[in-house]
Formats: structure tokens, C-alpha cells, sequence
């Protein structure tokens, strides 16, 4: 490779003057809260990006019908991915439909379900007593905004429309409504 | 992009998916690696398993030890669902640990080891890119460039693109140097200095990458940091080698 000790340094300072810049050059520098711009992203501390969607009950449902991002009239929105072959999902939905009556006018729950079709969703539904909305996301469109890979996977959406937290895997009843409560005391 | 794949009923999740694939690779590219660098394919095929499997119960671990709220009261839930809930550092550590161990407990020699390691070690990572670009959360920034890829309503860089194209470099820098290296763990070396450089430049472009206080890439630090090290190795390696020849 290289044969000397000064050829083995400029290499040395090339890398580091290079990588070095590149840092700098990379660097976030409107990271700051009051210069941050809330654009749609499915990261926390971004606004939730917008959706509609319909129920089984042909109900259609947007999420910026329950937030609202410029003003204080919005409510917290718990968006809970799942589907009827996944054994967790149906496992904490119990949790979540306890939390959706206990919450039932201060945050809204919407459980969306992931490319299932609405024949296979309104067959799972006839089998349990959940009450809150079941969204039809067949062609993933919300999954795929929100990008949902794991099931179960629950979103929290402050009042204002910004993601507070992505909780990937089962919740229990009290982590739910403590989740739910600090939303709502913000 | 395609975050599930639909077989009639049977929804397949993507991402996994391709990490149980890029696993399987990596034990074969484990064994034939060995052989190529005269290495013993059986402990070498051990070695990797066993950060695998230490990789997957750390990761789990990690995550069910960060959201321990979740599971107080749910111990079952720590064992399944297994297919969610992995924390990726946790993986990485105890995945590295265990390996460590075991090479000491089979008293291999490092540098020949990990000089079989290189190639298995970047293939997954590029395997990890694939499943983040076809199924996973991560996405590049904006974009006017014509490769840009349409990624949440707008055009971003396909970044995850970008990593399996530095992987493939730093392959192809270990190829081209198999035959031609002066010392054991020099493979190694100049796949790191290869696959961190290129991971430094790239991440530039990820939208959700791991932002430091200050606003600084914290993966573009560790990566910069990677590539001194392995380079003054390298040198040192060198010389040594030369000394020796002398």
C-alpha cells in the first residue's frame, strides 16, 4: 500500500479534513425549537401525517377531524396498527377498548387495521366486543405513511397533531392510559 | 415502500423477511469465506451464529429493558411477540460480546478471524439497508435529483440504496485485497476504512438518522472515528510487516 510515514500522514489528514467537512457541512443547524419546522413525517416530534379512511360501517374517518394543528380545539388521537392473524394485536385490544369508553370524548383511539380486506376486518369484528373504529387500510396507505413494520405498533398524536411516541409491540392497560393522560395534561 | 407482502391471506412482513434471508447468507458466506482464507469453516460458522443469536436476545433485551413499564406486568410479553420490538444497539453490543467470548473460549487468533468476518459482517448491514428500503421506517431527504424515489409525498433520496452501494465497494475492496494483503486483520482494516467512509458520506442524506446535541450526525462522528482508527492500524500494520520482511 503505502510506503512511508509521510505518505501513510497525508492520507491520514485527507481522511480527516475530508470526513471533517463532510460532518460540518451535514450538520443540523436549525435543530433548535423555535426554528424547527414541523413538516409530516412518521418521526416523533413531526406533525402525524393526514389520513382518511373508511370503517366497516362505511364511516369516514380523517385524522385532522380530531387534531388541530393551529389551534387548542384538537383532542389526542392513539392510533393503533394491527391486524386479525396477529395473536399481540388481539391480545391488547381489550386495553384498548377499556381506554377508548374510559377517554371517550377527551382522545380518540382508531385502530387501523394493516392490508387486511374489509370483509376479513367486519368477520374478525363480529367475533370481539371492540367498539372503536376499525380503519381499512388494504392498500397500506396509512401503514405506509406511518411506516408500521412491526405489529402491534401504537402512535401517539398529541392535540396539536405531533407525534409523541411510537410504541412498537403489546401495551398494557395501565401503560395505555398513562400514555393517554400525559397527553392529556399537556 | 412494501412494508408487507400479500400471498392470497398470508401477509408476509417485508423487512423480516429479508433479515431472515440476509442470515442465511451470512452463515453460507461465513463457511465459504473461511475456506477461501484457509480458516476452520466449522468454528467460523459458530462464530457467526452465535452473534446472531446473541445479536437477537440482546436486541430484545435492550428494548424490553427500555420499555420496561410495558412489560412489568406482562412478563409473557417478553417472549413473544418475537417478531417486534428490537432495539438495535443492544443488538450490536451483546451480538459483538458474545462473539468476542466465544473466539476466546475456541482460542482462535483475532486478526485471521476477523479478516473472514469483514464480508459477512458488511453483507448483513447491506441486508439490514435492503430491509429498511423495502419495508422499513428509514428515508432519505429531499430531492430534485432524477433518481430520486417518491417516498411520503415527496422525492427523497433512496439512501438505503446509497448504504448497499458502499457495501458493495467495501466487498469489492476485500476482494481485490484477499490476495494481495501483507498481515493478518489487514482485511479487516481496509474494509472498515472502505465501508466507514462511505457510510460517513452517505448518511448526510438520511432523514432519520441519529441527530447528537449540537445538530451533528452521531453515526458520521463514530464512522470518522472508525476510519482514523483502522487507518493508523493499517499503518502500523504495515510497517510491522515490513520490518518483518526486512
Amino acid at each position: 500500500m503505502f510506503n512511508s510515514r509521510f505518505e501513510w500522514a497525508i492520507i491520514f489528514l485527507i481522511v480527516l479534513l475530508l470526513g471533517g467537512a463532510w460532518i460540518i457541512e451535514s450538520r443540523e443547524s436549525n435543530i433548535e425549537p423555535q426554528n424547527f419546522l414541523l413538516t409530516e413525517a412518521p418521526l416523533v416530534g413531526h406533525l402525524a401525517p393526514d389520513f382518511t379512511a373508511q370503517t366497516i360501517d362505511y364511516e369516514t374517518f380523517a385524522l385532522s377531524e380530531y387534531v388541530d394543528r393551529e389551534g387548542e380545539n384538537g383532542r389526542p388521537v392513539v392510533l393503533n396498527f394491527w391486524a386479525s392473524w396477529c395473536g399481540p394485536c388481539r391480545m391488547e385490544m381489550p386495553a384498548f377498548e377499556r381506554a377508548s369508553l374510559k377517554f371517550a370524548d377527551r382522545a380518540a383511539i382508531l385502530g387501523v387495521n394493516q392490508a387486511e380486506s374489509a370483509e376479513t376486518i367486519e368477520r374478525f369484528a363480529q367475533t370481539t366486543a371492540v367498539t372503536y373504529p376499525l380503519l381499512i387500510d388494504e392498500d397500506q396507505n396509512i401503514n405506509y405513511k406511518y411506516a408500521v413494520t412491526n405489529l402491534p405498533t401504537t402512535i401517539f398524536v398529541d392535540a396539536q397533531g405531533v407525534i409523541r411516541e411510537v410504541f412498537v409491540g403489546t401495551m398494557n392497560q395501565a401503560v395505555l392510559e398513562n400514555k393517554i393522560n400525559a397527553l392529556l395534561e399537556e | 415502500m412494501y412494508p408487507a407482502i400479500n400471498f392470497g391471506p398470508l401477509v408476509l412482513p417485508t423487512a423480516p423477511f429479508i433479515i431472515l434471508i440476509g442470515v442465511w447468507v451470512c452463515l453460507v458466506l461465513a463457511e465459504r469465506v473461511a475456506g477461501r482464507l484457509g480458516l476452520d469453516a466449522v468454528i467460523m460458522s459458530g462464530l457467526v451464529t452465535t452473534g446472531i443469536i446473541a445479536g437477537f436476545i440482546g436486541a430484545r433485551l435492550t428494548f424490553v429493558f427500555l420499555y420496561w413499564p410495558a412489560y412489568q406486568n406482562n412478563l409473557l410479553g417478553i417472549l413473544w411477540p418475537i417478531n417486534s420490538g428490537f432495539n438495535v444497539w443492544g443488538g450490536i453490543f451483546f451480538g459483538a460480546a458474545a462473539m468476542f467470548f466465544y473466539g476466546r473460549g475456541k482460542q482462535i487468533p483475532t486478526a485471521p478471524y476477523l479478516d473472514a468476518l469483514a464480508p459477512v459482517l458488511v453483507t448483513g448491514l447491506m441486508f439490514f439497508s435492503l430491509a429498511d428500503f423495502l419495508g422499513g421506517p428509514g428515508f432519505g431527504t429531499f430531492t430534485h435529483m432524477p433518481w430520486g424515489i417518491e417516498s411520503y409525498d415527496m422525492s427523497r433520496h433512496p439512501v438505503q440504496l446509497y448504504e448497499i452501494a458502499v457495501g458493495a465497494l467495501a466487498l469489492l475492496a476485500w476482494w481485490y485485497f484477499q490476495n494481495r494483503h501483507l498481515f493478518e486483520g489487514q482485511l479487516f482494516l481496509i474494509t472498515t476504512v472502505v465501508y466507514g467512509f462511505g457510510r460517513l458520506f452517505v448518511d448526510a442524506y438520511r432523514e432519520n438518522t441519529w441527530i447528537a446535541p449540537g445538530g451533528w450526525h452521531g453515526l458520521q462522528i463514530l464512522s470518522l472515528l472508525a476510519v482514523l482508527a483502522a487507518l493508523f492500524l493499517l499503518m502500523r500494520g504495515s510497517q510491522n510487516a515490513k520490518a518483518a520482511s526486512t
